[in-house]
């Protein structure tokens, strides 16, 4: 059921007004679908949904979790995953510590295809990772680190190209069971991040959009994946500017692979690959 | 009639048609082509340079926020949906998959008829599922015009049957007229 533009307006607005989340500067498209698809799920229509939103706290919540996108893939764009491996990651093996920060980390997928990178490379013991997302539902999640197997087949693909296969050299293969870094129980359906992984970054709820760099210090790395496509131009602006605020000289930020870095603010960095590098 | 936009989805058996319409479309060919098309899993990189070999226009992936340009086509990325923003530039998202899909072809479709309504021509190609039905009845619905490749001649035909079922299709054409008839528009 097709909602219209006026319509999408009252209800940003109507959030506003009865929470702490703006949803002002939110790419319109794909706002409004989340919108259309959330009167299907909560089984309203546009007035009912206005009245719950004015009346309801904890149906806020709800909604904003449930207009909020948390796909996310283990290993997502593999190729990007071996450039980080082979072009980026190979350059701080002389470093003392890696500070990371993972942005819109989501349900935990692309966190631990992270630290499994990173333990792979020895860098493991060496890095500090936040991980933060405005949802604490998925947070909870990510935490938790279980994920269904048998929809996820595709995981193990990914793992194979990053992990295992070296694109940059083909003859060399490394046989690195996922026994290493999941456990791996098919009758149940479950596949599980290990302990050592689940409990290495520090996980906590983080507004990217109104928080900022809250971590008194900056990074070697910065993951924001597939999380500024929901954002407006301008949004999109000051966060990319938090980011580059936040990254040490040469830093890296990591975006989604079809994501890109337009404007004034590109002037901060240099694009490398899938990469961009924060300049001196 | 003054058609702006094209949009092209197929699925499985639509490979070869959508090279076919892409090499027969002159340089000069100056609508925006967007292409959604379902794609294996394990044939998602080199995509691109499979369709990009015979065309005339330039064929790119594009990226989120991208500006539509003329004499280009669009070709919905693997792992995204497709939309059209108002502006004439292209919004990426990584929601849930529609019919099993992402990109989605109703996704796509659905977007472009709100975007650009009777600018809009859509054509739908051979495919084995019913992504798309949807979509072409949006498009239908804000005016633009809707094709279909002749079901006769789809390897399979699952998805233009579907689109033919849940609206009024403007043309049903063989892959051949399809061309001639992009090839003519003025």
């Amino acid at each position: 059921m097709p909602v219209s533009q006026e319509d999408i307006a009252l209800v940003i607005n109507a959030i506003k007004n009865n929470s702490d989340y703006d949803f002002s500067d939110y790419s319109s498209k794909s706002f409004t679908r989340r919108i259309e698809k959330a009167l299907i799920d909560f089984r309203l229509d546009i007035d009912k949904l206005l009245v719950k939103i004015k009346q309801d706290p904890d149906f806020v919540d709800q909604l904003v979790k449930n207009i909020t996108v948390n796909t996310t893939e283990l290993f997502r764009d593999p190729k990007v995953w071996q450039a980080l491996r082979y072009r980026v990651l190979s350059k701080f093996t002389s470093y003392r510590k890696i500070n990371i920060w993972h942005a819109g980390a989501s349900t935990g997928q692309e966190v631990y295809s992270l630290l499994i990178l990173l333990h792979e490379m020895n860098l493991f013991e060496k890095a500090n990772v936040f991980a933060t997302d405005i949802n604490t539902d998925v947070i909870e999640r990510a935490k938790a680190g279980e994920y269904s197997y048998r929809f996820n087949l595709e995981y193990f693909e990914n793992f194979d190209k990053v992990i295992k296969e070296n694109p940059f050299n083909y003859d060399e293969f490394n046989e690195i069971p996922y026994e290493k870094y999941f456990e791996i129980d098919q009758v149940n359906d479950i596949i599980k991040a290990k302990e050592f992984l689940r409990k290495k970054p520090v996980w906590f709820k983080h507004d990217l959009v109104k928080e900022g760099n809250i971590f008194n210090t900056k990074f070697d790395i910065i993951l924001c994946r597939n999380v500024l496509i929901y954002f407006n131009t301008e949004l999109q602006d000051k966060v990319i500017n938090t980011f580059s605020k936040s990254l040490f000289r040469k830093g890296v930020l990591m975006i989604g692979a079809h994501e890109s870095i337009i404007g004034p603010v590109a002037n901060n960095f240099i694009k490398s690959g899938f990469f961009y590098i924060k300049k001196d | 009639m003054a058609y702006k936009y094209i949009i092209i989805g197929g699925s499985a058996g639509s490979f070869q048609t959508v090279t076919r319409i892409l090499s027969s479309l002159p340089k000069s060919f100056n609508l925006p082509v967007f292409l959604c098309l379902h794609r294996l899993k394990h044939v998602r990189a080199g995509f691109v340079e499979a369709l990009s070999i015979k065309s005339n226009i330039k064929i790119i992936e594009p990226d989120d926020k991208e500006f539509i340009r003329q004499h280009k086509a669009y070709l919905a990325p693997a792992n995204y949906h497709m939309y059209f923003e108002l502006g004439n530039y292209i919004a990426l998202s990584t929601e849930e998959p529609v019919n099993h899909s992402r990109p989605a072809i109703d996704i796509s479709f659905a977007s472009a008829a709100y975007t650009y309504r009777d600018k809009l021509i859509a054509i739908l190609l051979s495919g084995a599922n019913k992504d798309g039905a949807l979509g072409m009845r949006e498009v239908k619905r804000q005016g633009g015009l809707t094709i279909v490749q002749d079901p006769d001649e789809c390897q399979v035909k699952t998805m233009t049957a579907s689109a033919m079922s849940a609206t009024e299709i403007d043309k049903i054409l063989s892959a051949d007229k399809i061309i001639e008839f992009l090839v003519n528009l003025k």
